[in-house]
């Protein structure tokens, strides 16, 4: 009641009025706090510290950093060194929630030479913040290979095996574009957010989820890792089957057949007739029945025939071409080579 | 093929040595000074025990549409209730186990539990069930019962959805240099889908589906320094409940999808040299069935055996010859051998047996992809890639027994302005071939002009230009724009061009540590010709086919409210798939096209939620969701409404969908 008369709205509690106002109340805090959040982000970006090495070029703080690295000198007490300023940071003590923080698994880094097993050696770093630390993400001049050979220097398993021909290797893509170690859970390790990590760079892909066909993509019950694998694969498009048709099979086993009457598109290639990204097609076809079965088939008969509307005759109508043909993946009736039963 | 690739890697391993890497790997860390024995860490924090949460959700879900459940997670209309949680444990030993589960109650849910020992051994268990809906209440006169389907006076009324329910098995052991890993799964699925057979006019029908897919895979690695490698084994085993379907008039009038098994053995690695990496990788497999044939006069065979081999190989190789210049190339064989049995079998014409034979026709498909490509950057912040792609086909009985596509492409990566990264790219393709022949096996009826679009001599240009601007620390805006063009020079009947162009805008704001905001809104067109001729000559009709998506969101999560314990947050979003179709030419209209009826479907999304902390170990969460869908498509017709033929209805959807959903969630630690 109180917060009420603030804004002079001394009324009846419980009453319509009431209610109203405390709405009005709670809008009028959302936007001052948006306001001051604004601003807030604003001074702070401006008054943000300047590093002594913000002014080199990313290749002479690689050289720097090599150096260093080279050099050796790390801090006499491990983490507790890094620690004794990073510890406010709630980002940085983050990582103790993660596997990279567990200090009992011997292949964790904190486990060994801690922070700066990965960050490199402290050297003169803590004296003054004067020499630069090996630093991740969008903010971090240093090469995107660079980086990734820290995170190589551990994880070189058949995962990785097709990394370093991937697309995204040749994109200079860094590891932790896309992963977050300093976190309980890696967005980019998690079903449910796996598909917003790809699709925060894949914006075309995240579009065709909302198609009016799709996987169930947008809704999180298939992921993009079910087909694609994100560090390369020795497949096209980096596909985690050997090929298109092997990873559609892994989840339409049905259609692998063989048969004995085949539709040679079909086996030839599932992409041939459907994008798997979504289509404004029913079925992620790209073209619809009578159009897309038309677009290979000119008999002397039935299939040369111009349908001139939708749902006048049979051949427009319904299923279109697939009300006979309806085993168009193919038939393994031994009268099944018209695809029709 | 040897040439070339010998070729490649004779060149990148002569100059590969003279560059000097920067690995920042612990492996090569110089640790001569380090004293470990004073590590303490007393400012860690230790994570042993459990944390995460659970939560108990119960809510109401207002659905009158099954469509709706697609994006409600379930179809139910009325009460629903679900459990989720992501809960991590560890001990001070290294003893790990996770559990995640997502929504175990609903159709659309999953459950995941590992438990181990970090970097040792690793038990995983699985479970996921996965329903999509298609259409509800959907009428027929037929009914099945063990592979007869009764025609009956009585509606056989059933909802046109396809339930899978997946369990997996997994469990992976080893350290350091070697590792081993052994996974099966077995995965149902069960329901209804559309389908049609001939009766000998054509009748849509409710296929029922009940089907199992056994899968088990093996594997193990070794890896050294600067190699690994892999030797795996992939099994799939699908099994069909569902018989061939007869009519009681008619026997077997539509064949059941036959059983089936595959097998793979891969052999992979990968070997490292300085900075040139070669990666390779060999895989053998065999597609075998050999169901039971339908019995019948004109079928010599009580089972056929087929059986397609494969082989798929691949060797790349890549290269930074110096820190400005990246070289990388790949060889890629795929041989699809099918040595299934050929016959002869008599086939039904449109009235009856006619007597004619027909041998079933074992293609065979080979493949040989080559590719090279370079990255070089010209200064800092500049680099320019460009490669060169050739893709061979070559099947047996087709129209075309051999194609090959060449493409060309290059990209521009600026990255040098403070606030702006811009990719450029562009490409051109040409696909070429053997003559175009009608062959007598495959389709001795076709027109002589047509072009199967998928065999057919084609240019494929295509331009794609992507900008990354950062005006401020925590704004960030996407604009990428794309336009491609395919164009079937040598296509009279069939697929002659076709155009895909679109543009889509991303927008980014995180004000402050509570509170973000997004928005993102897009279209695409896709144009597309084709011609054909009823006259069985020249073109005498055309139909041209524009497609167009808009998809349009937006959403914001603040937290921080109220002390921090609220948090808000909503997203929105809005998408409209249009077709439209249009046929035109002399047989259809002297003056113009005719437009197709209605295709399209649009979608409103709404989700809302509060979720607020009632103390450090609990929170409730309230949420909506709000799903507005309508599609549409003039070729769905009432069930007779076509004389001789017979649909299942009408299968459009027009609905609004609410689901309230109140969460409470216990939080460990």
């Amino acid at each position: 009641m109180s917060e009420l008369n603030v804004i002079n709205c001394s009324i009846p509690v419980n009453s319509l009025v009431y209610y109203l106002c405390k709405v009005e109340l709670m809008i009028y805090r959302v936007f001052y706090n948006l306001f001051c959040g604004v601003i807030t982000v604003l001074c702070l970006s401006l008054s943000a510290h300047a590093t002594p090495w913000q002014n080199l070029t990313g290749e002479q703080l690689e050289q720097k950093l090599a150096e260093k690295f080279s050099a050796g000198d790390y801090s006499s007490k491990g983490a507790d060194s890094c620690l004794m300023c990073h510890r406010k940071d709630e980002a940085v003590m983050a990582i103790f929630d993660g596997t990279h923080g567990m200090m009992n698994s011997k292949q964790s880094p904190m486990a060994g030479l801690q922070c700066e097993a990965c960050h490199g050696p402290q050297g003169k770093h803590n004296r003054g913040g004067k020499e630069p630390m090996i630093a991740f993400g969008k903010d971090s001049k240093l090469s995107a290979s660079a980086q990734n050979s820290v995170c190589q220097g551990c994880h070189n398993d058949p995962k990785q095996m097709a990394w370093h021909s991937s697309t995204h290797n040749l994109e200079e893509v860094a590891c932790a574009d896309c992963h977050t170690l300093h976190s309980a859970k890696d967005p980019a390790l998690d079903k449910l957010s796996v598909n917003d990590t790809c699709s925060s760079c894949h914006t075309k892909e995240k579009a065709d989820m909302n198609k009016r066909s799709s996987h169930p993509l947008k809704w999180d019950q298939m992921t993009c890792i079910d087909c694609h694998s994100p560090h390369g694969s020795m497949s096209e498009s980096a596909l985690n089957k050997p090929t298109i048709n092997d990873t559609c099979y892994s989840c339409h086993s049905e259609k692998r057949g063989p048969v004995l009457w085949e539709h040679a598109p079909v086996t030839e290639n599932c992409v041939t007739c459907h994008n798997p990204h979504g289509s404004v097609n029913e079925g992620m076809l790209k073209s619809r029945a009578p159009q897309l079965c038309q677009q290979c088939h000119a008999p002397d008969g039935h299939a040369s025939r111009v349908v001139q509307e939708p749902g006048m005759d049979a051949f427009g109508g319904g299923k279109s071409c697939l009300n006979c043909h309806s085993k168009i993946h193919g038939s393994n009736h031994p009268s099944g080579s018209l695809l029709q039963r | 093929m040897r040439f070339k690739l010998n070729i490649i890697t004779v060149s990148l391993l002569a100059v590969s040595g003279s560059a000097m890497a920067t690995n920042f790997g612990v492996g090569n860390a110089n640790t001569d000074s380090i004293n470990m024995d004073k590590y303490q860490c007393k400012r860690c924090v230790s994570t042993n025990g459990y944390n995460g949460e659970v939560s108990v959700s119960a809510g109401y879900n207002s659905v009158d549409d099954i469509h709706a459940g697609n994006a409600l997670g379930t179809a139910e209309d009325g009460g629903i209730a679900a459990v989720s949680g992501d809960i991590r444990y560890q001990n001070e030993t290294g003893y790990q186990a996770q559990i995640q589960a997502h929504q175990l109650g609903m159709d659309n849910g999953f459950a995941n539990i590992k438990v181990g020992k970090s970097g040792l051994y690793e038990l995983e268990l699985d479970y996921q069930s996965l329903k999509s809906y298609q259409a509800g209440d959907v009428q027929s006169q037929l009914w099945h019962d063990d592979g007869m389907l009764t025609p009956s006076a009585y509606t056989n009324e059933f909802d046109l959805a396809l339930k899978r329910e997946k369990s997996a098995i997994g469990f992976n052991y080893g350290e350091g240099f070697y590792n081993t890993f052994i996974r099966y799964s077995q995965e149902d699925k069960t329901g209804h889908q559309s389908s049609s057979l001939v009766a000998p006019s054509p009748v849509n029908f409710g296929l029922p589906v009940d089907a199992t897919t056994k899968q088990l895979d093996a594997g193990a690695s070794l890896a050294g320094d600067n190699w690994l490698t892999e030797l795996s084994y992939f099994g799939s085993y699908y099994s069909n409940n569902i018989k061939d379907l007869s009519l009681p008039h008619m026997n077997d009038v539509y064949s059941a999808t036959p059983d089936n098994e595959a097998h793979q053995v891969s052999l992979s690695g990968q070997y490292q040299l300085n900075r040139t990496v070669m990666s390779g990788r060999l895989v053998t497999g065999r597609m075998i069935q050999d169901d039971a044939l339908i019995q019948m006069s004109g079928n010599p065979l009580q089972s056929w055996d087929g059986q397609i081999d494969t082989l798929d190989g691949r060797f790349a190789v890549t290269s930074m010859l110096s820190n400005r210049l990246r070289l990388g190339g790949s060889v890629d064989y795929s041989k699809r051998d099918n040595k299934s049995s050929v016959w002869e079998f008599t086939q039904y014409s449109y009235n009856g047996l006619s007597g004619s034979f027909k041998q079933n026709v074992p293609q065979d498909i080979e493949r040989n992809t080559y590719k090279v490509n370079a990255s070089y950057r010209i200064a800092s912040g500049y680099r320019l890639q460009a490669g060169y792609d050739r893709k061979e086909v070559d099947r047996s009985y087709s129209e075309r027994e051999q194609t090959n596509e060449d493409s060309l492409w290059a990209k521009l990566n600026v990255s040098a302005f403070d606030k702006f990264n811009v990719n450029l790219k562009a490409s051109h393709g040409s696909r070429g071939g053997s003559d175009y022949e009608v062959d007598e096996v495959t389709s001795s009826q076709e027109n002589a002009l047509m072009r199967k679009y998928y065999l057919a001599d084609r240019k494929r240009n295509a331009v794609e230009l992507k900008v990354n601007h950062t005006p401020l620390s925590w704004m960030s805006i996407d604009v990428t724009g794309r336009y491609a063009k395919d164009d079937y020079d040598a296509t009279e009947i069939g697929l002659t061009e076709s155009e895909d162009f679109g543009y889509d805008v991303n927008l980014s704001l995180q004000f402050s540590k509570n509170l973000s905001v997004y928005g993102f809104a897009g279209q695409q067109w896709i144009n597309s010709a084709q011609a054909g001729s009823q006259s069985f000559s020249s073109p005498d009709w055309n139909a041209d086919i524009e497609d167009e998506f808009i998809n349009i969101g937006t959403g914001f999560s603040y937290g921080g409210l109220m002390q921090d314990k609220l948090t808000l947050g909503g997203d929105y979003l809005f998408s409209n798939s249009i077709s439209d179709t249009s046929v035109g030419g002399n047989l259809v209209t002297a003056n113009g096209s005719q437009p197709y009826g209605d295709y399209f479907s649009y979608n409103h999304s709404v989700r809302m939620y509060a979720d607020y902390a009632l103390s450090k170990q609990m929170a409730v969460k309230l949420s909506y969701q709000y799903e507005r869908y309508y599609d549409t498509d003039a070729a769905q017709v009432a069930t007779n409404a076509v004389p001789g033929l017979t649909t299942l209805g009408e299968l459009n959807h027009d609905y609004n969908a609410h689901q309230v959903m109140l969460s409470f969630s216990y939080l460990l630690r």
